[in-house]
């Protein structure tokens, strides 16, 4: 029987030769034992519990084609759109999940601090990459993870060395020029942030064209001791794009992780941020705004593992839904006995624009210490009708009353973004949202 | 001629009857105030000129400057210059007060077929009128009566009002709550808009503001209806014996 998990054991038989890592033994084994787990598990099921609210039946039905080769043909012209700023940024392109030197640009970068194509990599030190691709979990929610460790095509590998500063944000730019011919990329990147380094990476996703498509993403950080990483990550394709992306993060002692998700794209959008603060006086800060409309599906499920003592995590994670658009939002933190002296503040606050929108949110905490301090909470509204007569009678029409109030509820996230630049380049997106549409 | 002319007016909340019978005429350049006990309907009043929707008029008519006021939309009659300090002004996170007078003054602008102000210059023109009022500059960047005081709230409605310029402007209780010296600067704000066009509501409930503005007239709002009007020897008569003596009038 062919069905879609068949069918992709079938393309994995096919591809394998080709795809990067072949030459090495233990890679080549690494993603033999990623398509075993995935025959074996098979897609997630809508029973198990993070993954109740994904429409996994709707995001997985579809059989994609996997291009095992860059797509040529593309001028640094077309990509303007797309581009944080076409100066005072490092850039690396992946088009169709393939590296393209000749759109990226990575012009003075510091000694020390290394950015490469994994694909290239992969052929010249293969050693160096293997215990970034192992993946330790197998469970039976991990389906898309093992489709990505079986079949990834590329993505970015950044190693700092230790004390070394990015002072010009790197921006990761996955692009799906689409057909007709749907298309699946798995982008995978590494980031090693070595003792003391400073980086702000951009990772950004988003659709030439119309056409329906899927990404399978995964993104692997490691922060080692007093390490600082902003990791700002733009959900931005088209409507009729699946995307099920994975950010998994460790933290040594006194790190810290600035992790940001700006969602306003794709028919039906998955992230899971997981992060470990693996070391005294980590710290994390999550970050998220999600904009649905239509019928779009935004679903974000983030765990924060505090291993060791005085370690701090903070998440806000907001949404704005118009249309008929469903949000998730799935925050667990956990503490294990004799982990003391964390702190871990979870707020999940959403805006819902219409009465057929929808939102789960729920905060799942795993408290197992009693030395801790923790608030969470979730919140769910509509625009505040006293608010909006406030500005109409100062002379605002309806929609522009309407758009400050919505603008006004995301602030809080969009002040937050560093540098200017960036903040130029994610308001510039938020400002010409979905939300504008009444539906 | 009169820029203000309420004729009969009756309105309901929720099928009760608010406002029953109210009449009003408010002369160009003139500024009245209005007085009366609390839950008389002097927000009603306010609010229905200047169009909040959850009211019923059940009879009567609204000329400004001569024309139906109750067809037109809020933004409307902002625009046309109609302006509100509300009683109780909402909290709106996340949007800076410069903001919000920076899209209302623009609308306003646009209306009147002005080009709008460059930035340099508005960001002047605003400093200019919050410093008249002894708000900081950085006043301007918090979000609108977030966090506020009572009296800060007042002077930020002072504020808009100073930007926006109105012809018509309602001030409701812009004067409770305030200190000696606020209600000082809320009277110099007042007195700073002060023309021979442009027009006042003043409801309070307090003779204090009263004395530093010196209306044209003084009503007394109670049970929906205006029952008396007279000039500042009324304000000082209320103060001293309360509105008891004016039950029968109502009646
Ligand atoms: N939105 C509303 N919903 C219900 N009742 C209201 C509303 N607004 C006013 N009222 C009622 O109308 C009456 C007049 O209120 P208001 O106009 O606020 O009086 P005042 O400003 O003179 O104190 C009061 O009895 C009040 O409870
Ligand atoms: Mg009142």
């Amino acid at each position: 029987m062919n069905t879609p998990v068949t069918l992709y054991r079938d393309l994995f038989t096919e591809l394998e030769k080709s795809l990067p890592g072949y030459d090495s033994l233990p890679l080549r084994g690494l993603r033999q034992e990623g398509m075993q787990h995935f025959m074996d598990k098979g897609f997630p099921s809508q029973r198990l519990e993070n993954w109740k609210y994904t429409p996994v039946k709707a995001i997985s039905q579809k059989i994609y084609h996997i291009n095992n080769h860059a797509c040529q043909g593309l001028d640094p012209s077309d990509l303007l759109p797309y581009l944080i700023a076409p100066l005072g940024v490092y850039r690396l392109v992946f088009v169709n999940g393939w590296f393209s030197q000749t759109l990226s640009d990575l012009h003075d970068l510091p000694d020390g601090v290394r950015v490469e194509s994994m694909a290239k990599l992969v052929k010249e030190a293969p050693d160096m990459l293997e215990p970034y691709l192992k993946n330790k979990k197998s469970g039976s929610d991990q389906g898309f993870t093992h489709l990505n460790d079986a079949l990834w095509s590329d993505g970015a590998y950044i190693h700092l060395s230790p004390g070394t500063r990015l002072e010009r944000p790197l921006h990761l730019f996955f692009l799906t020029a689409t057909s007709k011919k749907s298309m699946m990329t798995l982008p995978r990147n590494i980031v090693v942030a070595g003792a003391d380094s400073h980086a702000w990476i951009v990772e950004s996703f988003a659709s030439l064209g119309h056409f329906p498509h899927m990404t399978n993403a995964h993104s692997t950080i490691v922060l080692h001791d007093h390490a600082h990483v902003h990791h700002l990550l733009h959900l931005g394709e088209n409507h009729s794009a699946q995307h099920v992306g994975t950010v998994e993060s460790t933290q040594k002692g006194d790190s810290r992780l600035d992790s940001q998700l700006f969602s306003f794209g794709g028919e039906r959008t998955r992230q899971e941020i997981h992060v470990q603060l693996a070391g005294e006086q980590a710290e994390c800060s999550l970050d998220g705004l999600f904009i649905g409309n239509g019928r779009q599906h935004m679903d974000f499920h983030t765990s924060i593992h505090h291993t060791h003592a005085n370690t701090r995590s903070q998440q806000l994670y907001k949404g704005i839904l118009a249309g008929h658009a469903h949000g998730v939002f799935n925050g667990i933190i956990t503490v294990p006995p004799h982990v003391h002296h964390t702190q871990s503040n979870q707020l999940s606050t959403n805006l819902l624009l219409s009465d057929t929108a929808e939102i789960d949110t729920k905060p799942q905490l795993e408290i197992n210490s009693d030395a801790v301090q923790c608030s969470h909470g979730a919140t769910v509204g509509s625009l505040d009708p006293e608010a909006l007569f406030y500005l109409q009678s100062r002379g605002l029409d309806a929609s522009t009353a309407r758009n400050l109030l919505i603008q006004g509820f995301a602030e809080e996230l969009l002040q937050r973004i560093t540098p200017k630049l960036v903040q130029n380049w994610i308001e510039k997106h938020f400002n010409k949202g979905e939300y504008h549409h009444e539906s | 001629m009169n820029i203000l002319e309420i004729q009969n007016l009756q309105v309901s909340v929720m099928n009760k009857p608010i406002l029953r019978g109210l009449d009003l005429r408010l002369g160009e350049g003139e500024i009245h105030a209005i007085m009366g006990p609390n839950g008389s309907g002097k927000s009603t009043l306010a609010n229905i000129l200047v169009g909040r929707g959850d009211y019923q008029i059940t009879a009567g008519t609204i000329r400004y400057q001569g024309e139906d006021l109750i067809v037109r939309s809020p933004e409307e009659r902002a625009m046309a210059g109609v302006f509100l300090a509300f009683q109780n002004p909402v909290e709106i996170p996340g949007v800076s007060n410069a903001r919000l007078l920076k899209e209302a003054f623009n609308a306003h602008r646009r209306y009147g077929h002005l080009p709008e102000m460059d930035a340099m210059t508005f960001r002047t023109h605003l400093q200019e009128r919050a410093k008249h009022l002894g708000l900081s500059d950085d006043w301007l960047l918090r979000p609108i009566n977030v966090g506020f005081s009572g009296g800060e709230k007042k002077r930020n409605e002072l504020l808009q009002m100073l930007v926006l310029e109105p012809n018509l402007a309602i001030l409701d209780e812009i004067d409770s709550g305030l200190d000696i010296d606020a209600l000082t600067d809320v009277a110099n704000g007042i007195n700073a808009l002060r023309n021979n066009l442009r027009s006042m509501l003043l409801i309070t409930h307090y003779p204090r503001l009263l004395e530093q503005v010196h209306p044209d007239k003084v009503h007394v709002l109670i049970g929906g209806r205006i029952v008396m009007t007279g000039g500042m020897d009324l304000a000082g008569r209320l103060e001293e014996q309360g509105y008891g003596w004016l039950s029968e009038v109502a009646a």
